[in-house]
């Protein structure tokens, strides 16, 4: 018999422990970064415009762009879900912009029903390539906003594209960017149960 | 329910006739017009899948046949070839190197000649393969010029919603006909072959997705609750309904006619019976189409004699932006 | 192989008789409940998953059996036998929806992956390297009951509430929102709890056999001289290690979001429905290696047996799985084409997906390079492989097809990818399994089957599944989509194909059953090495079946075995 002997049996379950302990780790590893996930995809989208995510700057950045000859369209498309008693439409169907230059856009939005309805608006652009360049200033997106029941409001949205968008080759063909925006339901409430006066966040005309 | 027939004309269009790629504008004159529509009757086999069929359908939209042309021209080829080296490779090795006819086995193990063969031929394959793809891709995502109509498409549990903002922001609900002899899906809605227009069972529609022929559209694709997904075959197109964004891509379709397809992203509990019907239009008979709705708009001017409220042609959801305007409800 | 049996010093096979140790001898509760033995635990996972799988094929029945014709005929039938009273239309179809969910989770989860893992890779990869048993035998214990109890809580599903019937309609994929604010009811809970158990149970195995393969190999068995078999395992259990926890992470957030207001998921609180696929995505490619990739060790094991040769190009094939594991997690996007991709991420994926075919053509020809030359004998396990070199080769290109973002825009979510991807685990995979089923079975229980039967059980099942989804191919291509019960005229004829094929293909199976009664009642008595010459790995060193304990003293592998 040729045969060799196993290493000590404590060796060996000590050996066994750490590979194991190794693969735990691993596995506990990834377990993290599906969970980080998230908020990386989260970040990655605002960084990149990926998925068609919008930047948002600060006036003072923006009030440094200067417009540029070229104009582009915008197009403003609004959707609610399914659940959300709002009428929800833009004011304009598409505006001309000079590039760098900074517009308003207005949305308008109803509560048909008689509940106070807070609500929160999911937003991209298409084509997505447009995003990284697309600027938002100020946007009814950024916070949510409450609607008393039958009260309808005008929702302005502050924005430029960004000069840069015409030395990207991929934006070579972008001649209509779309600006859509969806609002859900984030609370609903009975209008008794509130108080008078509330205010509209951000929302202003 | 019935949609349609209310200005009707009885003028069937056969769908034989072709129009040339160029878009032909609305007149002025046209817009004094209330508007008419006939539904289109579908020619058996075109724009939907024919029994027993061994292929795509055949398509209708130039990056239809470039796609079909990869398939057909590119892949197929080369996948059949494949396939039948190997099978033709296992059926050497079996009549040559069975038991009794190689009684002895080679101890052969290595030919690095023929292992880096075997690695890089594959890669020159794909790279031919790759090459026209990407260029395929590329072309999908040409974006729409700013002038190109923009539909909207919706998806719901269970029908589809068609909005079209360059027309007065009127909205289309489009529902499967009920199949005879089959439970009800959508109740109130007729059943299919009740008008001589009809397509297949499971395929048509209430209100189909009318469109210009022959020009760009934009298509502008989100859902109201779960992800559908708005897939015409024999237009190659496919692409996502999801909730909170909007997917964009251009549809050109070349031909008259009525393109079928089917929901493709599973969506719930009548999944298989939310069909899309596609009908494409010359741009004048689109216009007729277009002014048969209420608040219809074409080329950014109202037409000035509304339909009547008592006979809307089809479902609409009338502009709000108007009431919109008016409003003046905050500060 | 890498070592042969004569080339392998001491005999062992003698052991194990003379061991009248108590432990050896447990009572049956404590033998089949406690077990840390790794033979029993694959046994008890080799039956489990032809239970599920009877379980997961009768659900498939059940959907060919609808979609023999248009119209609904059945479901809301089998509605009722779910238990639901009275289905209104919406009730029935959403019993369609469970259907395909309950048929893909199993098969996946509780067929597949605990018979070609769980059941063969227990058997034999501790044999293979030499080893007495697994390195955590109460870990391996644990694994196989948390599957079991996967298993127990994915079939409560079915029963409870789900929505707009009772179970989980949402498809295996489980995609947000419909498995979210699309399904209330507790029926989709419990299918995610299934998929937390079962995962749980696979990292455990996961880890146990990288342990066992990096830890317990006999003096000699280097890591180029291990059986392809176990290669396959050892590249399998990295995948399984680092994919699963991304599902779990999801399915966990999938969860939250259900019950405990997140919206990870959820537009309305800022979530993307989008992220959850590519999180399903990253686990859910390189899931299809997993299933596939212990197949191609076993096919490797049996072509070099029945070639009388040493597989042709040891190393190429072991790194070409290690390539494929590697790649396939850069790849995961190609299932989500129609989801509104940018354009630079859809090129890069159908790039990177075409690149797989690469390692997989290697595979394919190194098979056939092993056979050439050699001096073939047609045994049930050959044919079987020889059939699966082919199913495997047509499941292959039409990937290639559909890696194509451009093409995937018309074929996706149609029957072309169910043709595909069941051509490649369905025609693939439980081909590779019923390969490595007749190669080991006389080895596990020690009696022989019929080959008869095996080569009957493999013509039928041959015709039987080609019927089934060569059709595939055509319905998709004229655009019928998938997860339909209900279809268009036109797809009639080919539908009924693919029923008729299921129906040979479930008389297949039969064959197999009769097979394994007769080799129980009636088998003659396997000896070692029944297959003979070719077969040069370590199991075939021991009797059959082996002892309860094998190489209490390790076996050496000669140095100079390989090559």
């Amino acid at each position: 018999m040729a045969s060799r002997n196993l290493p000590a049996p404590d060796e060996a379950r000590r050996r066994n422990r750490k590979v194991g302990l190794i693969g735990l780790a691993m596995a506990l590893g990834m377990l993290g970064m599906g969970f980080a996930a998230v908020p990386l995809y989260r970040i990655f989208c605002q960084v990149t415009g990926y998925g068609g995510t919008t930047q948002r700057v600060d006036s003072a950045t923006a009030s440094a762009v200067q417009a540029v000859g070229r104009t582009m369209s915008i197009r403003f498309d609004a959707n609610v879900e399914r659940d959300m008693p709002w009428q929800f439409k833009p004011l304009q169907t598409t505006h001309s912009i000079k590039v760098g230059q900074r517009d308003l856009a207005l949305f308008w939005a109803k509560n048909t029903s008689d509940k106070v309805v807070t609500g929160t608006a999911s937003f991209n652009v298409e084509p997505e390539q447009a995003a990284k360049y697309f600027n938002k200033i100020q946007c009814f997106c950024f916070t949510s906003q409450t609607l008393q029941p039958g009260e309808a409001v005008k929702m302005p949205v502050l924005y430029y594209v960004d000069p840069a968008i015409l030395g990207d080759e991929d934006n070579k063909d972008v001649e209509q960017i779309t600006l859509s925006y969806t609002f859900h339901v984030t609370a609903t409430k009975d209008p008794v149960a509130v108080a008078k006066g509330l205010d509209h966040g951000e929302v202003g005309s | 329910m019935i949609s349609g027939h209310i200005a009707r004309r009885a003028r069937l269009w056969g769908r034989a006739c072709i129009f040339s790629a160029s878009a032909v504008f609305a007149v002025p004159a046209l817009a004094q017009e209330t508007g008419s529509y006939t539904p289109m009757k579908p020619v058996e086999g075109v724009g939907m899948p024919t029994a027993g069929g061994l292929g795509f359908q055949q398509q209708f939209s130039p990056l239809g046949e470039y796609g079909l042309w990869i398939h057909n021209g590119i892949l197929m080829p080369i996948i059949t070839v494949i396939t039948l080296f190997v099978l033709a490779l296992l059926v050497w090795v079996v009549v040559r190197y069975n038991r009794r006819a190689n009684p002895v086995a080679s101890r052969t193990s290595h030919n690095t000649a023929i292992e880096v063969i075997w690695t890089i031929l594959p890669v020159f394959i794909l790279l031919g393969i790759a090459i026209p793809s990407i260029d395929l891709i590329a072309k999908q995502y040409k974006p729409a010029p700013k002038s190109a109509l923009t539909i909207k498409v919706t998806g719901n549990q269970w029908f589809w919603t068609y909005g079209y903002p360059d027309n007065g922001d009127f909205e289309v609900v489009s529902t499967m006909l009920n199949i005879p002899g089959q439970p009800v899906v959508n109740p109130g809605t007729r059943e299919v072959g009740s008008e001589p227009w009809d397509g297949p069972s499971h395929l048509e529609v209430d209100n189909r997705l009318v469109v210009p022929v022959g020009e760009p559209i934009r298509l502008q694709i989100t859902a109201a609750d779960v992800i559908h997904s708005f897939a015409v075959p024999s237009l190659w197109f496919k692409l996502d309904a999801v909730p909170g964004r909007i997917n964009e891509k251009v549809l050109f379709v070349e031909k008259p006619g009525v393109y079928y397809g089917q929901c493709s992203e599973l969506c719930g509990a009548k999944h298989g019976y939310m069909p899309i019907a596609l009908e494409a239009l010359p741009r004048d008979k689109y216009n007729q189409w277009v002014l048969t709705h209420a608040g219809a708009v074409i080329d950014g001017q109202k037409a000035p004699a509304e339909p009547a409220a008592a006979e809307p042609a089809v479902e609409t959801v009338p502009a709000e932006a108007t009431e919109a305007a008016a409003t003046e409800a905050v500060s | 192989m890498a070592t042969t049996a004569d080339q392998f010093q001491g005999h062992v096979s003698d052991h194990g008789h003379g061991h009248d140790h108590l432990h050896e001898h447990p009572g049956f509760f404590a033998r089949w409940f406690m077990s840390t033995n790794h033979k029993d635990i694959g046994t008890m996972y080799l039956i489990f998953a032809i239970f599920a799988g009877i379980i997961g094929g009768a659900f498939s029945g059940m959907m060919r059996v609808e979609l023999a014709e248009p119209g609904i005929q059945y479901l809301d039938m089998f509605a009722k036998w779910f238990g639901a009273e009275n289905p209104d239309f919406t009730t029935t179809l959403h019993t369609w929806n469970v259907l395909i969910t309950a048929h893909g989770l199993i098969m996946v989860f509780f067929m597949v992956m605990p018979a070609i893992i769980g059941g063969f890779g227990n058997w034999f990869v501790p044999i293979m390297i030499g080893a007495p048993d697994m390195a955590f035998p109460r870990m391996n214990n644990i694994s196989f009951w948390l599957t079991v109890a996967g298993f127990v809580s994915l079939m409560c599903s079915a029963f409870v509430p789900g929505g707009t019937g009772l179970g989980a309609g949402t498809g295996w994929t489980v995609y947000a929102p419909l498995s979210t604010y699309g399904s209330p009811g507790p029926a989709v809970d419990f299918g995610i709890f299934a998929l937390h158990l079962a995962g749980a149970g696979s990292i455990m195995g996961a880890i146990n056999f990288i342990t066992t393969i990096f830890n317990m190999r006999a003096p000699g068995m280097t890591l180029h001289k291990m059986p392809l078999f176990v290669w396959s395992v050892l590249v399998t259990a990295f995948l399984l290690l680092l994919s699963l926890p991304v599902l779990a992470a999801a399915i966990t957030m999938l969860l939250t979001d259900r019950n405990f207001g997140t919206t990870f998921f959820d537009p309305a609180g800022g979530g993307d429905p989008v992220l959850y696929q590519h999180l399903f995505w990253f686990f859910g490619h390189p899931e299809v290696y997993i299933m596939i990739l212990p197949g191609f060790g076993i096919i490797s094991q049996i072509i070099s047996t029945f070639s009388k040769k040493p597989v042709f190009g040891y190393l190429g094939m072991a790194y070409a799985m290690v390539a494929i594991g590697v790649v396939g997690f850069i790849v995961w996007a190609h299932h989500m084409y129609a989801t509104g991709l940018s354009v630079n991420t859809k090129m890069y994926f159908t790039a990177a997906t075409m690149v797989i075919a690469v390692p997989t053509g290697v595979k394919i020809f190194s098979w056939i390079a092993t056979m050439w030359g050699g001096s073939l004998e047609f045994k049930s396990p050959m044919v079987w492989a020889i059939g699966f070199i082919f199913l495997f080769t047509v499941g292959g290109v039409t990937g290639v097809v559909l890696a194509n973002g451009g093409i995937d825009d018309n074929l996706h979510d149609t029957y072309y990818v169910v043709a595909h991807f069941h051509y490649v685990l369905s025609l693939g995979a439980v081909t590779a399994l019923f390969a490595g089923f007749y190669y080991w079975f006389p080895k596990m229980s020690g009696k022989m089957h019929s080959e008869f039967l095996a080569l009957l059980h493999f013509a039928i099942f041959f015709v039987g599944v080609n019927m089934i989804f060569f059709p595939m191919h055509f319905l998709g291509m004229q655009g019928m989509p998938r997860r339909y019960p209900d279809y268009p005229e036109a797809f009639t004829y080919w539908n009924h194909i693919a029923t008729i094929g299921y129906m040979v293909m479930a008389a297949s199976l039969v064959v197999w059953f009769v097979n394994i009664a007769y080799a129980f009642l009636a088998g003659r008595k396997a000896g070692d090495n029944y297959w003979g010459e070719g077969a040069t790995t370590l199991e075939w060193t021991l009797t059959s079946p082996p002892p309860f304990h094998q190489f209490e003293t390790l076996p050496v592998i000669d140095e100079a075995a390989h090559h």
